[in-house]
């Protein structure tokens, strides 16, 4: 399709956008990078039009399927058993054999890190996915019921919003007495949905003053009705560049708590807790801390590029000059 | 006029000025370098000493303050025996039950009092009381009266002058036991028999043992003590032997990470450090600055016996584990393979050790899997509970590989502490199924090692229970003759290890310590058996 | 204005003891005993004693409620653990140094981010831009354990001689250079990525283009509109990354052997110092509170639209 900047932007001025009736699910999450054509609707298919303009975001976004697929798909066909203690092959130097080296029991650290990133990663989006649906939850019923609820809501908030968010993981998985996948999980969600409960709130809030909404609400339409129609398919855009602005942040602090050694029970592994004990051996075998290490900064790089990418094709107003 | 990227550039530079600047503000630390031979020294604590009150300290950090600002009633050995100290003798009695010690005159406290055996009589009775609620108090268990005073409910003040510890005059403290310990002479070498300064505690409460009001009677003073993050020793001139300490100051950081403190000791910041990550000895083993002492203290694996009840299974579990390469590529600090329980070192080590058949030092997986095969209903999914530092996790994983090849499925269940020793009980939770622990001696005699695995002990996490093994622990407790107590320490590890024994445990190695320390101290950071290292005799050299 | 601050601070008292609630409520539901440190088991008579020293063996909401009277008194009770010290000695020994270190890394990383990321925005898409792009990502994305371990091995370590920073420690104005920079290398990336896309969208807006089109000089146009217009996302982020800087400094308290209140928290809770983890959550809570509380109120200040629809 041949538009120009111009026109493109005004097939998506919110005009254009309010008149939309309906609008399709989310194909696996990130538009159009699962490859299905997005049909029907101008707002994704344009957004994918502007992302697969930003160069930047594309190699991210290539790249972070790279990175899924190397951890889906090598563990299955390494030569390697990921868990087989050798110890005449202990802490090798990258080589042919082993291209990441191998760490003090001898296993092949090119396996290993991709097991840790399927628990890494894996932690990374069921944390953000919780963090997102407690925010968008608390935050739409307070924004959308207002008054008393809200004004409720929004100081219990406020008081939730004092509580530090990794002392506050620290003392939850001593409750649960040590780290596994889940436990990371909640550890790392329950204290961290607030920001997204207000953001969601106030675009909510925003989009009630407007005309189309209260239009809607005008002609008879139930609320409940508009809040599924309307308004929270409006919060989706913002609400999928969330999920990559929250990764980096939770995968940080999976490797910090991992890093003091709260991180999940061994033989198994994330990229944090690989990390913790490469450090111990850093002076001998440095590849044991960097190989983690830089994964998680592949996979944060990957994931802002790709917020970046999304927010410029998805908020047009923010569009780099 | 347009802004150009020079100035922009500029202007991030002059960022990093303002950055530098405002960080010269802080205002500088005087280095401890100094002169060749100052006699001051840097060392390493490890962690913060949780508390510098002889009743209340529990650890080993503490212990290591303590035990050079104060000044105990006997001192230990290179082979652990009883060495005269502030009591320069102590007669025991026909029966062993009644130890009497005989101080020093001249013993004083900083304040300038006379130490004397008032000072121990008061100590030690405040450690017993229940108001104090030490820790400890159960070191004090084996003199009469004091288990007794130490749970009274009422009637306490009565009860508090039952307790067998009376000083007969200042330089006379007699003690009487509840049965023959001759253990006990040593066991006054711990840091919980210490003396405190009573005007000084009654003064300042909680807090008397901050660097302002502390009173002590030891060869060093304390300095300066900036919590987790230093603490500093002087020597003290007035003290009964000052002449023979040679160091004059001891700057103490605490680091308590491994790699950090390597790599202070290698930048020349600190001495000398313990807590070495085992991933960095091989590569110091090398140095000149590397040594290391063995310890009395056994690495060992438990077995839950109410869940792995088949004694051939704990046997065959016993024999897969390779000590040997455990510690040459894990632990690596050369410790001793364990062919029993109690470590090598323990007075009567020779007789008392089984040689055990289910501890081969490089395993046995053959015959392993023989016994195994025998197993009549085995246990194969195993749950193996581990506390969360990381050396255990390494050590589990290996064992998890080897007990892998008896067909056997390990769940490695890794506990941060506080958590871990809740499951282990005792009685142990029942989804434990094996567990790791060590145990490092209190005191110099194998007492301290076997009575562990009696029935009521609350040290005894394994569930085994034999009235046999129980009755041993009674008479050898009653036995003050020495060989022949050795012997009866020999049946119990026969019933433990032996050739028919239950094997409720399976011992991996028997502790070293190591540390780095500057070639240019002299003689002796050595630590002894228990880890304690005495300042009073070291001494800085010149270098080469 | 007035009303929006003294309403701001009012609201804290509610806050905090909700902060309490919480706190209590799970640090009990932790398994676990405050008196046994070691392998070795503690006498019954032991333990009890014990517990009644420390009133453990109260009912639950007599523990609250003489809890909440420590608070407000100001005293908030002895260690469990640290027999010879109380809850205020540990704050007032080991919150200075955090305090410290995480101004020190907001310092750096706002001194070092917002040029940054004015000098990429005002360069867009060109060598300058990419630059600072590239080091603000990479700062971003680099664990700050690693960058700790480099930064220790590299200065004060290999280079020693030359740089004469110590390894650990946290006494001369040297000790303090390498956490600081370890510690506020994420925030400043961020700010650097915040600031740039914050004055590309501000110089798009009406009043800018008004402002160049008036003939206003750019730089007066840079400085006085759009800085202070693209700054109040930085403020925004400015206060929960103070209080993640304070309370989240954990690692690098670790790494680096610094006395703080990070490290000690987790020593705490590992411990099941009960009163200590209790103390200190109230006071990072409060660290939060406050910086959030600033920030509102900056926010004000900042963007005055704001000041009524509060």
């Amino acid at each position: 399709m041949s538009t120009t900047p111009h026109q493109r932007r005004a097939l998506l001025s919110p005009l254009r956008l309010r008149r939309e009736r309906r609008y399709p699910e989310l194909p696996n999450g990130v538009p159009g990078e699962a490859g299905t054509p997005v049909r029907a609707s101008s707002l994704w298919r344009d957004a994918w039009y502007r992302y697969i303009r930003n160069r930047a975001a594309v190699i991210a976004g290539v790249a972070f399927l790279a990175l899924l697929a190397y951890c889906l798909v090598w563990p299955l066909v390494s030569p390697y058993d990921p868990y087989e203690v050798d110890f005449s092959q202990a802490s090798e130097s990258p080589s042919l054999a082993h291209p990441f080296g191998t760490d003090q029991f001898g296993r092949d650290l090119f396996t290993r890190t991709a097991l840790g990133g399927r628990v890494s990663i894996g932690i990374g989006f069921a944390a953000t996915l919780v963090i997102l649906s407690i925010g968008v939850a608390y935050g739409a019923i307070a924004g959308f019921l207002g008054g008393f609820v809200d004004n409720t809501l929004m100081r219990i908030l406020d008081a939730l919003y004092g509580l530090p968010y990794l002392p506050f993981a620290i003392i939850v998985l001593a409750i649960f007495g040590g780290g596994n996948f889940w436990t990371m999980v909640v550890a790392l969600s329950i204290a961290s949905w607030f920001t997204t409960a207000r953001i969601v709130r106030g675009q909510i809030i925003t989009l009630k003053e407007n005309d189309y909404v209260r239009a809607a609400h005008a002609v008879g339409a139930r609320w409940l009705r508009v809040l599924g129609r309307h308004l929270l398919p409006n919060t989706l855009g913002v609400l999928v560049i969330a999920v990559f602005l929250e990764l980096p942040g939770v995968i940080l602090g999976e490797a910090f708590l991992s890093f003091i050694g709260l991180g999940i029970s061994p033989p198994d592994a994330s990229w944090g807790s690989m990390a913790q004990d490469g450090y111990r051996a850093y002076r001998t075998s440095p590849h044991i801390i960097i190989v983690p290490s830089v994964a998680i900064a592949y996979l944060i790089l990957c994931a802002n590029f790709i917020a970046d990418g999304l927010r410029d094709a998805l908020d047009p107003r923010t569009r780099e000059t | 006029m347009r802004i150009t990227t020079r100035a922009l550039v500029a202007a991030v530079v002059a960022g990093s000025f303002a950055v530098l600047a405002a960080g010269c503000g802080g205002g500088g630390a005087g280095g401890d370098e100094g002169g060749p031979i100052d006699q001051v020294i840097t060392i390493n604590w490890g962690t913060e000493p949780p508390s510098l009150d002889p009743g209340l300290a529990t650890d080993t950090t503490s212990a290591d303050v303590l035990l050079n600002i104060m000044d105990p009633l006997v001192k230990l050995g290179d082979d652990l025996e009883p060495v005269p100290n502030l009591a320069e003798s102590w007669d025991i009695s026909e029966d062993g039950k009644t130890v009497t010690f005989h101080l020093r005159a001249d013993g004083r406290w900083t304040s300038g009092d006379p130490v004397t055996a008032h000072d121990f009589e008061w100590s030690w009775k405040r450690t017993i009381s229940p108001d104090l609620a030490a820790d400890y108090a159960y070191q004090f268990f084996g003199i009469a009266g004091a288990s007794e005073y130490n749970s009274c409910k009422s009637g306490c003040a009565a009860m508090r002058d039952e307790v067998g510890i009376r000083a007969l005059d200042d330089s006379t403290l007699q003690v009487t036991l509840t049965s023959p310990q001759p253990w006990f002479v040593q066991q006054a070498a711990h840091t919980s028999f210490l003396a405190v300064h009573r005007p000084t505690v009654e003064q300042f409460g909680d807090n008397w043992t901050e660097p302002t009001n502390i009173v002590t009677n030891g060869p060093f003073e304390l300095a300066r003590w900036d919590h987790n993050s230093r603490l500093d020793l002087v020597r003290w001139d007035d003290w009964r032997d000052a002449g023979s300490v040679k160091l004059e100051r001891i700057n103490g950081r605490m680091i308590s990470e491994g790699t950090t403190a390597v790599q202070a000791f290698e930048a020349g910041e600190i001495d000398m450090t313990a807590g070495l990550p085992p991933e960095e000895l091989p590569r110091l083993k090398d140095t000149e600055a590397y040594s290391q002492y063995p310890g009395l203290g056994t690495y060992y694996y438990g077995f839950n016996v109410e869940q792995i009840t088949d004694v051939k299974q704990r046997r065959a579990m016993s024999m897969a584990i390779d000590r040997q390469s455990i510690i040459d590529n894990i632990a690596q600090a050369d410790q001793l393979p364990a062919t029993g329980f109690t470590p090598e070192g323990m007075p009567g080590f020779d007789t008392l050790n089984p040689d055990s058949p289910w501890l081969p030092a490089s395993g046995d997986i053959d015959q392993a899997k023989e016994l195994m095969a025998e197993v009549a209903n085995p246990k194969t999914d195993v749950t193996l509970l581990i506390n969360d530092s990381p050396g255990h996790r390494e050590i589990a994983v290996a064992v998890q590989a080897m007990w892998k090849q008896l067909g056997l499925d390990v769940t490695i269940r890794q506990q941060e502490w506080a958590q871990f020793l809740e499951f282990l009980g005792p009685p142990p939770d029942a989804s434990v199924d094996v567990y790791r622990l060590g145990w490092i001696g209190d005191y110099v005699d194998a007492m301290n090692f076997l009575e562990l695995w009696t029935c009521k002990s609350g040290n005894n996490n394994s569930n085994y229970c034999d009235p046999e093994y129980d009755a041993l622990v009674a008479e050898a407790r009653q036995t003050a003759d020495n060989d022949d107590r050795y012997e009866l320490y020999g049946e119990l590890e026969d019933k433990l290890l032996g050739e028919d024994g239950a094997v409720p445990i399976t011992p991996i190695y028997w502790y070293t310590y190591v540390q780095l320390e500057r070639p240019t101290i002299k003689d002796s950071l050595n630590v002894n058996l228990l880890n304690q290292t005495d300042y009073s005799k070291v001494e800085e050299v010149e270098a080469g | 204005m007035t009303r929006l601050i003294v309403r701001r601070v009012l609201w804290t008292v509610p806050v905090i003891l909700l902060v309490i609630l919480m706190t209590f409520v799970l640090m009990r539901q932790i398994e676990g005993n405050p008196f046994r440190h070691s392998e070795r088991a503690i006498p019954e008579s032991i333990q009890q004693n014990l517990e009644e020293k420390y009133g453990l063996d109260d009912p639950w909401y007599v523990q609250y409620l003489r809890y909440v009277k420590g608070v407000v008194t100001l005293d908030l009770g002895p260690s469990l653990v640290l027999r010879n010290r109380d809850v205020n000695d540990i704050v007032r020994e080991h919150f200075p140094p955090s305090l410290e270190l995480g101004a020190l890394a907001m310092a750096f990383a706002l001194v070092f981010g917002i040029p940054l990321g004015l000098l990429a925005a005002l360069r867009a898409n060109k060598w300058p831009d990419y630059t600072a792009m590239v080091v603000a990502n990479v700062g971003f994305a680099v664990p700050s354990f690693l960058v700790a371990t480099l930064l220790i091995y590299f200065f004060a370590v290999r280079w020693g001689d030359v740089f004469d920073v110590p390894t650990s420690g946290w006494e001369s104005w040297q000790s303090k250079v390498l956490p600081t920079i370890a510690l506020g290398l994420g925030p400043m990336a961020y700010f650097a990525r915040l600031t740039r896309g914050s004055v590309l969208e501000t110089l798009q807006q009406d009043y800018i283009r008004t402002a160049r089109a008036k003939g206003l000089r750019r730089r007066r146009v840079v400085v006085v509109h759009t800085l202070r217009n693209s700054l109040i996302p930085v403020v925004t982020a400015a206060g929960p990354i103070l209080g993640f800087l304070i309370t989240g400094s954990f690692v690098i308290e670790q790494i680096f052997a610094i006395p703080g209140i990070g490290r000690y928290y987790v020593t705490a809770v590992t411990a099941r110092d009960y009163s200590v983890v209790m103390g200190l959550t109230v006071l990072l809570a409060l660290i939060v509170i406050v910086a959030n509380m600033v920030v509102d109120i900056l926010y004000g200040i900042l963007d005055p639209r704001t000041r009524e629809a509060r």
